[in-house]
């Protein structure tokens, strides 16, 4: 697999032609993609399958981070080390195995080797839930340390995430404009790890501080933002940050772009994807906080399940996925049905079906998950996350597009 | 939140004014109705057995084992020797004088519900019809597997039940044996008595001034709801007693101040309060001191899953903490907790409260 790669993204050039009708084609890879979601959950994820990995946070880790990953793979290295040969000749099915791999392979590096095995056990004990048992005390038993240090995981992915959709959307090559791969995505990783880190020190090392008695105030001030989020729990950061990435792959994925596409000239792009993603994501976040007030009056300090305003901020990047998973199916699978429309018009019917699809999605997840997926019933449940399964989904939906050019439906324009 | 302030709030938002949540204050929202339930001279609450299992990390490593805190609690292998359980007996002294008895849960292990009923005469008390009402709180491990060590006593005792319990649960009142499973329950003698299921948004008037409400809140091991008992005390106010409160102490208070009369006067509360139940932290957990504190309760008796470290918390940010003595100790099996020389926040295997 030699290096031969031309200055265009692969995501960016190629060709992608239905198989058979846009309806069609969509519908076959709507049906691949319920049986890779039921496979994939059951062996893998639920307490009744092989693995058990939903537990939940070890998952909803797992996940997070396999996502970002394949985020990097596609729009940061643009699939290096695979040559564009590779890419145009190679069966959907073979590059989806081998990309996958890939994927796995750098998380099993990056977080389990680097972070778990080397970080957690020489720098950070709440990285590695066997260092939590070994130096802990009272409550770091088996089943609480593997929660907590995949909490940390979680948190420290979330700043990661934001910091590369900004830099992959909002710089793009700008920076590094003659550098080619590897060079060029290890140039901006770089960068996105050195803000990632400082980002997670101010917004969820607080929290994990506070994790344990006493707080380890020498190490992590107690949760700055408890008087602005009436929490001590990071779960504020998490929901406006990580809403906030949702809204930026929203924009992408029923809005053509908008509004991120009217400037183009640096810096003043970057600076204006990222104050307008967070004034976007800040929006989302705050309308579904209303609704939740709506639905079960007002949380207060102190209150548990849906009365928690953690509970709350951490559900609104819940909802905010159930769309998110609608809007990526409706546009990758069935997106060039709405081709020939006027763009506002197709933005705003793309939008009105993912909420309205994506709210009944919900509701569907909450009644039927028990019985298809084997979840404990109810809303606001302390140990289940939905959104654990929901960016499951959103992962295979990204592998069937940018790993195997969405395959069945469609493939490549020769 | 009455609906034109949240139209109101919208409307700030779109104007992008609101910066922060919403105030941490209890709802001031009224419900319907505020009941008025009578009233009563005192409460006792004796601490029959608080201590579920012996050993938190034991437990831990068996939950883990079967798939984690998400699994069936009927699929969990237990280890035997780790099974304790939670009761309460709840004394209730009416404005005349009359005491009446109510035995709240019914532990795990029959070894160990045996050894805590004949120590504390819960067994003479029952074939005696001194008790002839038990509430299950919820039909967790702990709570109800130990059922058989009552109905040997008195199979006809009239049982308030949570409507969520699962299928199993509902087999064992029958009689089931489920003990293949280690750790799993059978019994051996049906329940003949009067079965009340209780039902959400409905309350339960068991005398004057104690009530019973069901709250359809998650827990684990794929257990849901709870059956909480509130008591309005003469003079003092109101006082919840609970198997896990799983709905959580707050939302307990919220609902009185909601739904019963004068509902604001939150006197105390005993029980577990499912706080931090493996001694871990989460920041959150210090959202429930601040959020108690508030509150300005006079007695709060807490043992079994609120979570040592919490209450040694409460107790040292001024919480009222009712403090236990060193009866357990005498008992033929202390917990991990009791043996780490910790400070007796928790009221104990023996103890008593009085409200």
């Amino acid at each position: 697999m030699s290096n031969n790669q031309s200055l265009e993204n692969w995501l960016t050039t190629r060709q992608l032609e239905p198989r058979w009708s846009v309806g069609l084609s969509g519908v076959a890879n709507l049906i691949v993609l319920l049986i890779g979601v039921f496979a994939v959950w059951w062996i893998f994820f639920s307490n009744g399958g092989i693995f058990k990995l939903y537990t939940p946070l070890l998952g909803f880790s797992l996940v997070i981070w396999t996502l970002l990953i394949l985020l990097w793979q596609t729009e940061l290295f643009d699939y290096w080390p695979f040559s564009r040969s590779y890419l145009q000749n190679t069966h959907p099915l073979a590059k989806g195995a081998t990309m996958s791999l890939l994927m796995l392979v750098i998380y099993l590096v990056l977080i389990i080797g680097c972070v778990y095995l080397i970080m957690g056990k020489l720098g950070i004990t709440y990285f590695n839930w066997n260092s939590l048992m070994t130096y802990g005390d009272f409550g770091q038993d088996a089943t609480s340390t593997r929660e907590a240090a995949s909490w940390a995981m979680l948190c420290l992915s979330v700043p990661f995430f934001l910091v590369s959709v900004w830099f992959m959307f909002g710089i793009g090559k700008d920076l590094f404009p003659e550098l080619k791969q590897p060079k060029f995505g290890i140039a901006m990783w770089s960068i996105i790890a050195v803000l990632g880190i400082y980002f997670y020190f101010i917004f969820f090392h607080p929290h994990i501080g506070s994790m344990f008695y006493p707080k380890q105030i020498y190490a992590a001030v107690p949760p700055w933002w408890e008087s602005i989020a009436q929490t001590n729990s990071a779960e504020y950061s998490l929901g406006i940050l990580f809403v906030t990435v949702v809204g930026i792959f929203y924009a992408f994925h029923l809005w053509d772009g908008w509004p991120y596409n009217y400037v183009q000239k640096q810096p003043w792009r970057f600076i204006y994807f990222a104050v307008v993603s967070l004034v976007i994501g800040y929006i989302i976040f705050r309308v579904q906080l209303f609704i939740f007030d709506y639905i079960w009056y007002e949380a207060y300090v102190g209150g548990q399940n849906e009365a928690n305003f953690g509970w709350r901020y951490s559900h609104t990047v819940t909802m905010a996925n159930f769309v998110l998973v609608i809007a990526l199916i409706q546009n990758v699978f069935f997106g060039q049905a709405y081709e020939k429309m006027n763009a506002v018009v197709r933005g705003l019917i793309k939008t009105i079906v993912a909420v309205v699809v994506g709210l009944l999605f919900a509701w569907a997840y909450y009644a039927w998950g028990p019985a298809l997926l084997g979840i404990c019933g109810g809303i606001s449940h302390p140990s289940e996350n939905a959104a654990a399964f929901l960016i499951m989904v959103i992962n295979l939906i990204m592998i069937q597009d940018y790993f195997m050019d969405r395959w069945p439906g469609y493939r490549l324009k020769k | 939140m009455k609906r034109r302030n949240f139209l109101k709030g919208m409307a700030a938002t779109g104007a992008g004014v609101a910066l922060s949540g919403g105030v941490g204050t209890l709802s001031k929202a009224q419900a319907r109705k505020q009941e008025d339930f009578g009233v009563i001279k005192s409460l006792k609450v004796h601490v029959i057995s608080e201590t579920s299992w012996f050993d938190n990390p034991t437990l831990g490593k068996d939950i883990k084992a079967a798939g984690g805190i998400n699994t069936n609690q009927y699929d969990v292998v237990y280890t035997e020797e780790n099974l304790g359980g939670y009761a309460a007996l709840v004394e209730v002294e009416a404005l005349d004088g009359k005491k009446t008895k109510y035995l709240l849960d019914t532990g795990w292990s029959n070894d160990w519900m045996d050894y805590c009923f004949e120590k504390d005469g819960i067994d003479k008390m029952l074939q005696n019809r001194e008790i002839d009402t038990m509430i299950i709180s919820h039909d967790h491990i702990d709570h109800y597997f130990g059922l058989e060590s009552t109905l040997k006593h008195q199979d006809d005792i009239k049982i308030y039940f949570p409507p969520t319990a699962m299928k199993k649960s509902f087999e064992l009142l029958k009689g089931a044996d489920f003990s293949a499973t280690p750790g799993c329950p059978k019994n051996s003698i049906p329940h003949k008595g009067e079965l009340i299921v209780t039902e959400t948004d409905k309350l339960y008037k068991l005398q004057d001034g104690a009530a019973l409400v069901f709250f359809d809140a998650p827990a684990t091991l794929q257990v849901r709801g709870e059956n909480v008992m509130y008591f309005n005390i003469k003079d003092k106010g109101y006082v919840t007693v609970t198997g896990c409160c799983h709905p959580g102490i707050m939302t307990l208070i919220n609902y009185a101040r909601r739904n019963f009369k004068d509902g604001s006067n939150n006197y105390g509360c005993y029980g577990g309060l499912h706080i931090s139940p493996f001694e871990n932290w989460d920041p959150k957990m210090d959202d429930i001191l601040k959020g108690v504190k508030a509150m300005n309760m006079t007695k709060v008796a807490c043992n079994h899953c609120t979570g040592w470290i919490w209450a040694e918390k409460a107790d040292k940010m001024g919480i009222p903490i009712v403090h236990g003595t060193n009866k357990n100790l005498s008992y033929k099996k202390t917990g991990t907790l009791a043996k780490a020389n910790t400070s007796n926040v928790y009221l104990g295997n023996g103890d008593e409260v009085i409200f």
